[in-house]
This record gives structure tokens, sequence and C-alpha cells, in this order.
């Protein structure tokens, strides 16, 4: 099917982070299972997980995408057929994959339909062309592309189109960086990417002086495309994804969030001109982030597109301190604090829609009731109850200098 | 066993003939990553290794976004009649070449494509069209074999070069000079980072973007003889990075399986050597240790996690299974470090503090404390344990 409006797809890198996604407003979440997915470190969904999560996200409307990612060894891909019947029994609405012999046993064995991983790299029309041929119904494009290309790929190669609009790059070629492979042991294509392209290098570059060149040249800044969301909209492009199962519940939620009104807004008044536009980024600038950069989304990426800064040098001044367990006027508000706050300090809850609401914890208590002045990380505390607060939401804290 | 090589003068091309090989691969400085060839150039190699009786592959292996992808094919009829293979990596490069020549093709798979339905899937695709295909340096040596003797094409194997490490189109060299003018120059570093253990990463940028090399380079020509035997039908020598004049020092290793000779080449030569997985790749044995399994454990009688653990008071447990926790249920509850507790519950409350019988999915339970038990332990309905067995 193609799209007039493109879906707006969330990274969730576990149950939880699947619910958040959707009630924030995603339209269609990528997941991966123990096996076969590029993120061997996340928490990932075990088989009855995946299950609730499919009934999950369809009764909210939502699709659930299961990255088969990997670039499958021999054996690996042995055991991949039980898990595509499975897969293909609770009903996942495609998978994504990287690895032609992959593609060939989900053919083979499913009516899933497949979407071509970022991971191989399909970067222009003939090669969205041959993985058409191959059964693809989708090809979720290489990050070097701009979205005239990726237009252009959609409307010649007559194949769905997916693009990044947001989130943590590859500076290398998806799919063909092996720096982990060779350096760590541990392959980057099945799932053990160590990042070397985030460490600092010293480059002795052949100059007159012996001085070498301190720098993370290979570090790449995050990718943002709000702005350009109108551009996406015009080529057709069918599907917004924003990197990240690794990341948090307060990434995957305001993420989410931000697009889906961003493109909602779009839906009703055909522009963008609009102050929320300010307000969707401060939103944006709220998560732990490396500078942002468009990439190549308009031109092609050059120089500024370098982070060339330490990897957690993020300049957020906010964090997540919670979330809501349970929220009704008998109980109150029920937060499962992950990072303190104290009596008195002023926190935002962030409604599924609409702005933040803003608290300030006059009165905290344990849920024992007893009274509490600091919080403290994987504990449960009580606030006062207030409309429009639900479980499952985010709460977060401008940290103090 | 055949050997196949690269020519960037007419030098190399008599260099080649010496060794009596059959075909060179030519890399046009538009198409190819490390091709240093101008269009007359290539003309002009191609018609003298022709007159050498070699045949002429012409290396096309740039992965294209769409705008490099259309300038390019808008260069490459003009090619076509001065060579006589193409040897293609971007999958829109072989559906170009299948749909607008006539030409044999062959597919580098050096890129993941680790199992043979893959790589079998490429070479279907290609309706008879691919006359080779180049593995991956990553296979171990009885893999290759299966491949060699079970796909329906040739198969190829680097035997000495650089192994490449990383590729971008990005310029990420010349931002670091302070003369503009370098940009599109090829650049060339030495990296290193305290944070790895190996020291000397070659890296080079040029038109198509910037590559980094690993410290050493890829050398099987010990072990030519045996991938001979095991079925390998070409072994490809990459000297653009080293000297050319050691081709015949190869060969003659590759021939007669020296390794006295071999020692003396490995002494020689100007970067240290390695093998890779040619053994064995065990690149997925480090993946358990990369989490804790001990709560990877969520299936079947899961219950939930415990959320908050206060000594002395309680336990919170998000409930996360459909069924639910009843006052009646025995629970088993995991540590992160293993360690496991059987519990019986006497005292179940909701967050309201009221004493339950039953608390519901998706809420939060309240019961005793359980030393020992901190927050993140995982509980498991022991009673339905019990059922299911």
């Amino acid at each position: 099917m193609l799209n007039s409006f493109p879906e707006i797809l969330a990274p969730a890198g576990s149950l939880d982070k699947l619910k958040v996604a959707i009630l924030y407003g995603a339209n269609a979440v990528y997941v991966g299972g123990q096996k076969f997915g590029l993120r061997t470190a996340a928490e990932n969904f075990t088989l009855d997980e995946l299950r609730e999560g499919v009934e999950f996200a369809h009764s909210h409307g939502a699709q659930v995408y299961v990255v088969l990612n990997s670039f499958l060894h021999d054996k690996d891909l042995s055991e991949l057929p039980d898990f595509v019947k499975f897969l293909e029994e609770i009903h996942v609405n495609a998978v994504i994959v990287s690895d032609l012999g992959v593609v060939k046993t989900v053919a083979k064995l499913s009516k899933i339909p497949i979407h071509i991983s970022t991971q191989a790299s399909t970067l222009n029309v003939e090669a969205a062309k041959l993985w058409k041929k191959m059964g693809a119904t989708r090809v979720v494009v290489g990050r070097e592309l701009s979205v005239k290309e990726a237009g252009k790929i959609k409307r010649e190669a007559e194949i769905e189109v997916e693009m990044f609009i947001h989130g943590s790059m590859c500076m290398a070629y998806s799919g063909h960086c092996v720096i982990s492979n060779f350096t760590q042991g541990r392959d980057s294509n099945r799932g053990g990417c160590a990042h070397s392209c985030r460490f600092e290098y010293s480059l002795d570059m052949g100059l007159d002086t012996q001085e070498k060149k301190k720098a993370y040249f290979m570090s790449s800044k995050d990718l943002e495309g709000l702005r350009i969301l109108p551009e996406f909209i015009n080529e057709g492009i069918d599907s917004l994804k924003i990197e990240g199962r690794m990341k948090s519940h307060l990434y995957a939620g305001t993420m989410s969030k931000v697009y889906s009104e961003a493109l909602a807004y779009y839906k009703i008044h055909g522009h963008f001109l609009s102050d929320d536009l300010l307000l969707w980024e401060s939103e944006l600038s709220k998560v732990s982030h490396r500078a942002y950069t468009s990439a190549s989304l308009v031109q092609k990426a050059g120089a500024e597109s370098i982070f060339n800064e330490r990897e957690n040098s993020s300049d957020t001044e906010w964090q997540m301190v919670g979330k809501v367990v349970e929220a009704n006027p008998k109980t109150g508000i029920v937060i499962e604090v992950r990072n303190a706050f104290n009596q008195g300090d002023e926190i935002e809850i962030l409604p599924f829609v609409g702005a933040a609401i803003r608290l300030v914890t006059l009165e905290i208590t344990d849920i024992m009731l007893r009274p509490v002045s600091r919080t403290k990380p994987s504990t449960l505390v009580k606030l006062p109850f207030v409309d429009g607060v639900e479980a499952m939401q985010l709460v977060r804290q401008k940290v103090k200098a | 066993m055949k050997i196949t090589t690269f020519a960037q003068t007419l030098h190399d091309l008599n260099l080649i003939k010496d060794q009596d090989l059959d075909e060179v691969i030519l890399g046009h400085k538009d198409f190819s990553r490390f091709g240093k060839l101008k269009t007359q150039d290539l003309i002009q190699l191609s018609q003298r290794a022709r007159e050498l009786g070699l045949k002429v592959i012409f290396e096309w292996d740039i992965l294209m976004t769409e705008g490099v992808f259309e300038n390019v094919i808008a260069a490459l009829p003009s090619l076509l009649e001065h060579v006589d293979i193409l040897r293609v990596q971007d999958p829109g490069a072989l559906e170009w070449s299948l749909a607008n020549t006539q030409k044999t093709l062959q597919f580098i798979a050096e890129n993941g494509n680790h199992n043979i339905v893959a790589l079998q899937g490429w070479i279907d695709h290609a309706q008879g069209r691919l006359e080779r295909i180049i593995l991956s340096i990553e296979l171990p040596k009885d893999i290759i074999e299966e491949y060699a003797r079970n796909l329906t094409v040739p198969c190829e194997l680097l035997g000495l070069g650089r192994i490449l490490l990383f590729y971008t189109p990005r310029q990420l060299l010349s931002p670091l000079y302070d003369d503009q003018k370098l940009y599109h120059q090829e650049l060339i570093a030495i990296g290193e980072s305290e944070e790895s253990p190996h020291k000397g990463f070659p890296i080079v940028e040029n038109q198509h973007g910037t590559f980094m090399f690993h410290i050493k380079d890829f050398c099987l020509i010990e072990y030519a003889q045996e991938l001979s035997q095991r079925g390998l039908h070409y072994f490809r020598i990459d000297l653009r990075w080293s000297e050319m004049t050691l081709l015949k020092d190869v060969l003659e290793i590759f021939k007669n399986a020296n390794p006295e000779k071999f020692e003396a080449f490995k002494l020689n030569y100007k970067q240290e050597l390695m093998k890779g997985y040619f053994h064995v790749n065990k690149t997925d044995v480090l993946f358990p240790k990369l989490k804790n399994h001990r709560l990877q454990n969520r299936e079947g009688n899961y219950l939930g996690e415990v959320i908050e653990a206060e000594k002395g008071s309680h336990l919170a447990i998000q409930i996360k299974n459909p069924l639910g926790l009843k006052a009646s249920d025995s629970l088993k509850i995991v540590h992160p470090k293993g360690e496991e507790f059987s519990v019986k519950i006497y005292s179940l409350k909701n967050l309201a503090l009221e004493e339950v019988e039953f608390v519901g999915p998706h809420q939060t339970a309240i019961i005793q404390f359980v030393g020992g038990v901190w927050v993140k332990s995982h509980v498991f309905l022991e009673k339905e344990l019990a059922t299911n067995l």
C-alpha cells in the first residue's frame, strides 16, 4: 500500500518501550527478537512479549515490524524457519531484512511482507528494483540519500520507501563496516558493533610537522529532520523511521510524540508555519543526543556533519526522572523513579498528547505514605493526583547546574 | 585455481603477462573505489591487455547514491566496448548491467553474504550472466570449500591485499586540513586510538569518500595449494598498495608452496600479515556476554519484575503476565546475579495499600519483603510452573 502521508516508525527495544512509543503516537514500531537482529545487547523481545506487543499494537491501530537484519551465517540461517513461522502466526506486519538468504527464507516460508533494511545500503533506483524482484515490498534506503533521491526511488521502482528522519547514524555505509569484526572479534553485522567509529583517533597526516591531529573524525552527528518533514511528505515517502532501539523510554516517547504531532499538524494545516515548530524542536532538545545535523537529507553530508567530540558530551539539560506506574484519584500518581528529584522541584509529566504538565513536587511520599524529601532511583513514590496524568507517561526534569 | 590481479600501468600489464596470467582487473577512477585510471588511460591499458591475450575485467565496486548512479551510467557506455567483463558490487549496478548490457558479470559478495542461500540467490538472479562470485574474507576454509564446490559459478577469494574495514561517502580527512583545496584529492593518513589495541590504521580519502584499512594485510598465499584442493577457483592478489614486482614472488610461493620462501616474503612485505578467520570464525562467541542472560528468561510462567524492594518492609512487583497474581500463588524470584528464592505470599496489597486477593496484569503488587531480593529481580509463578510441568 502506498500511503499519502508517511507513518511514524519508532524504535522499541523492549515491550515497555513498544507501549510507550505507541501511546505517544507512533504509527508503527520495529522490534527485535532474541536472535537475528543487530542489537544483541538490547533487552529485545521474548516470544511471549512479541505476541503481547503485536496484540497491543494492533489494538491501538499500530503496526509491528520485526528486525531480522543480521547478515546470517549458514548455521544461524538454519535456526530461522521456526521463528518466521511464529512471526506469521502472531501476525506481525513485516520483517526487516538485510541478507538475501533471509529474504529467500522468509519468502519461501511465509507471506510476511519483507522490508529491506538500511543495512543493505539500497541507494539507487536499480537496487530498489532488484529487491522488489526478490520479493520486497519496501526498502529502507541508505542514510546517504537525499529525500529527493528517495522520492525518485519510490516513483521509479514503484516500491514503498522508508527513510530515517531522526537518530544516531553510522558514518560508514551501513553493512559495510567491519571494524569490530577485525579489531574486537565481534561481528558488527550480527549485532556486535563496538562503536569504534566513536573513538578518538590520533592521525599522522604526513604533514611536515611531527604533530599528530587528534579527532573523533569518524563520529557522525545525530540525524534530525523535523523541518524537512514537508519534503518527505511531498516526495511521498511512506515511512519515517526513528533510530534507537537501545535508547531510553524518554527517547522513544518524546520522538514518537514530537514527530506524530508535527505530522498531524501538517495533515490539518497543509503547511508547517507554526510556532509549534519551535516547541517541537525544544522537545527534541530535551532528550540526550549528539549535535544534530540534517546529514544528506537535503544535500550530501559535509564536514559540518562530523560530530568530532567525545561520546557522552550530550548537551541536553533534561533527564528522565521516572515513569508513571499508576495514576488515579484514589492512589494518586505513583512514579517509578529512575533519577532522583527533591521535594519542591519542578518536574514535567509528558502527556500522550499536548503540552507537558508541570508540577511542583510539594508533597512526596513513599508508597507506604511516609514523607520523602529526596527520592531515590529504583523506588516508587506517590504524588497527589492531577488530571490528565496516566500510567506509562514519562516524567522529566531540567537538570540543575 | 587461477590468479587474478590488478594493473594500473603498462608496466603492471607486462609483469602480469610474464606470470602467464590470463586476466587483469582495471579500475577507472570514477567507478572503482581505488581506481586511478582516467578514461583514456583505461582504454590504452585495455587495448594493450587484449593484445597480450588478457581478459579485461572492469571493476565497478563503488556504492552509488541515485545522483552518483545517474552520472556513472552516463559515462559507462563509452567504456563498455573496451572491457570484457563487468565486476560489480552495488546491487543497483548488478541490476542495471543485467538490463542494459550484454556483458558477462562478476558479483562482489564480500560484505555479508555468509550463507549459501544468499550467494546462490545472487547467482540465480543473474540468470546465467554471472561468471564468478567474489566471496567474503570472513569465511573459514571449510565454508569456502562448501561454497566453491556447491555454488553454480566459480568462486574467488582475496589471497593477498588490504582488509577494508570502513567505507563512507563522506570526506573525513580533508576537513582536518587547513587547505580547503585538498578536497577531492587523494589524502592518506595513519590512525591510532587509545581505545583500540591496534595501532596504525591506513586511512584514505578520495573522490568516493573515506576508507579505513586494517593495520595488517590479509594473506592466504601459504594456503593457496590447500584452497586449490578445496575447490576454490580464483585467488586475487591485490598489490595496489604494495609493489607490483612482488607478483613474481607470490606466484612462486603459490606454485611451489615453499615455507622458506614464504617466510622470506613476509620479511620483505612492508605490512604485517594476517589470516583473518581462515581457520575459524567465532565473531559471535562474545555475544552472550553482552547482556545478563539471567534477565533474558521472561517466557512462560514469568510474572513480572521487582521495581521496589524495601528491606524489612515490602517488595513491589510490576505484573506483566496476563494471569496476574493471586494471594494464594507461590513465587520463584531470580536475583540479577542468579540467586533464586522460593516465596509463599502471605501479604498481597495493591498500590492503594488495600489487602487484595488478586492483582491484575499491568498493575503493581505489594508483597512482603524477601531478604536478598533486589530491584530488577525477575519473578516467576512457581505454581504455574508446576502445572505446566
